[in-house]
């Protein structure tokens, strides 16, 4: 059995992303589910199940009890925080394919603009980050504890043995700047080009500020039902054709420094079983959202989903081959760099967009949208399907 | 929590020896008791073996750099005197890999896969930490 074309997603819904949305998350995270759920022509009391990430702050009684949910006969959770995405829609398809439930709803609400960081002299997201593992923070000691930093140990040694450089990130960093600029929603459309991204101040060396991606206010929400309820609603059903999650050995969050070989990461996993669900390869795919908290995680995924042979990347990049019109049109609404960070649900419903047919960067006919999570950790994978 | 205790927190429990060992001016990894794999991170499990018999074992000190990175703005109050800072990663001669600061040598002069020592220096709450130094 396989959950290959038994969902499908069939509503999605997004506020306006800025840098103080002005409103809890809990608020957040029901507007966001009340338009996803006029976007599919569903009412609440449709909703059976629902999944999250696990660091969202929102538990589903919350909303269940407020959006009146008569039941959920099915809830769960994913972690690793934007590794977990994908996975979240996933275990959506796997309890509609298991008979568990016929109509789930997800989502993501996160007030990290306004909310701070530690590094930032704010104190709020510091308990976040004590309650979410200690493993974020291994080496504490030596100052060591930002995402940034961490991507930045492994892009080093990436760029490195593969004989990429820093111009490559800035190849990417601009493709999804040209996307956003089409987006009347995404925080960054100024335009920037490679030399703009060379020029701007290191965050953590090798990485620059046009790296990472966009502190922001944000809260999404998609509904994923069964495919034969899914044919009978107001949008295009974006089946799900496959979905995979993948950690690999020896794993550790963030500081995922200790496996071998030391350059694979849980990607390399995800992908492996998402190709053999889907019976189709790289080749087929016509859109990507390749999950972009970094740039170097980028150039990692266009290997390790087989865009592109190891040490190939750099030339992909170069030759435009993530903006629409190239090889493969990437992060279509400007991804976690250009668009918003939201821990990557903006890039799943962007992924159902493509489907639908409805981005500001349409890829014309688009009929196998990827969509891919975080790759430092237990990441996920997901591929879309249109008629 | 306090700006301390959030400089401190270092992996959990399972960590102590490791940090114990370095204020003793020493780099230990834990080393399983029945098959004898070293280990870093340490935990409870021996993952060659399944065994959970460990000790402490004081390592070579001897590693070469894996990679490395410049901390800028912006970080923690503790660091804010401190930036731009490396923290480098290193393969021990043992097999296994850690993080730490580095001595005798600035950023700019570092090489991949250079051989390294080990050597201690305090971290900002002034505990004794493992650093690296050229060999």
């Amino acid at each position: 059995m396989s959950l290959r074309d038994r969902a499908a997603i069939v509503g999605i819904g997004q506020l306006p992303f800025s840098k103080n949305i002005g409103r809890p998350e809990e608020v957040t995270a029901l507007e966001a589910a009340l338009l996803a759920l006029d976007d599919a022509g569903l009412r609440p009391s449709d909703i059976d199940g629902m999944t999250k990430w696990s660091i969202q702050p929102t538990s589903e009684n919350v909303i269940a009890r407020n959006l009146g949910v008569p039941n959920l006969r099915f809830f769960g959770e994913v972690g690793y925080g934007g590794g977990g995405g994908c996975g979240v829609v996933g275990h959506a398809a796997a309890a509609i394919a298991a008979g568990m439930a016929r109509c789930v709803l997800l989502y993501r609400s996160r007030n990290r603009g306004s909310g701070g960081r530690p590094w930032a002299g704010t104190s709020r997201e510091r308990d976040n980050i004590a309650a979410e593992t200690n493993e974020t923070a291994l080496f504490s000691p030596y100052g060591f504890v930002r995402p940034v930093d961490q991507v930045a140990m492994f892009a080093r040694r990436f760029l490195h043995e593969r004989g990429y450089t820093t111009r490559h990130l800035g190849w990417i960093a601009a493709a999804c700047r040209r996307h956003a600029a089409n987006n009347p929603v995404a925080m960054m459309r100024e335009p920037i080009t490679v030399e703009d991204h060379e020029r701007s101040r290191f965050i953590s060396d090798p990485l620059r500020l046009l790296d990472c991606c966009l502190e922001t206010d944000g809260a999404a929400a998609v509904i994923v039902a069964a495919a034969d309820m899914a044919r009978d609603l107001r949008q295009k059903p974006a089946y799900i054709m496959a979905a995979s999650q993948g950690m690999g050995p020896r794993n550790w969050i963030m500081n995922n420094f200790f496996k071998d070989p030391f350059l694979e990461s849980p990607g390399a996993y995800a992908a492996r079983d998402l190709w053999r669900m889907a019976g189709v390869g790289p080749k087929d795919v016509h859109v990507a959202q390749l999950y972009d908290a970094f740039t170097p995680l980028v150039l990692g995924s266009l290997e390790e989903y087989g865009f592109c042979a190891p040490g190939e990347a750099g030339a992909f990049v170069e030759d435009h081959g993530l903006e629409v019109g190239g090889r493969l049109p990437t992060n279509t609404s400007g991804g976690s760099l250009s668009e918003a960070y939201v821990h990557g649900i903006n890039l799943i419903i962007e992924a159902a967009r493509q489907i639908r047919g409805t981005s500001v960067n349409q890829v014309a006919g688009a009929k196998l949208s990827l969509v891919t999570s975080g790759n430092m950790v237990p990441t996920g994978a997901l591929l879309l399907r249109g008629d | 929590m306090a700006e301390s205790e959030f400089i401190r927190r270092t992996g959990g429990e399972d960590w102590v020896p490791y940090w114990a060992a370095a204020r003793a001016h020493e780099l230990r990894f834990q080393r399983c008791l029945d098959c004898g794999a070293w280990r870093h991170p340490p935990g409870p499990l021996c993952p060659q073996c399944r065994s959970s018999r460990s000790e402490w074992a004081k390592a070579s000190g001897r590693a070469r750099l894996l990679s490395w990175v410049v901390v800028h703005p912006p970080v923690l109050p503790a660091w804010k005197d401190r930036v731009p800072y490396p923290v480098v990663l290193v393969a021990c001669d043992e097999g296994v890999r850690t993080i730490g600061g580095i001595l005798g040598i600035g950023a700019e002069a570092l090489r991949m896969d250079m051989p390294l020592v080990v050597d201690f220096a305090p971290s900002p709450d002034g505990d004794l930490v493992p650093h690296w130094r050229p060999a």
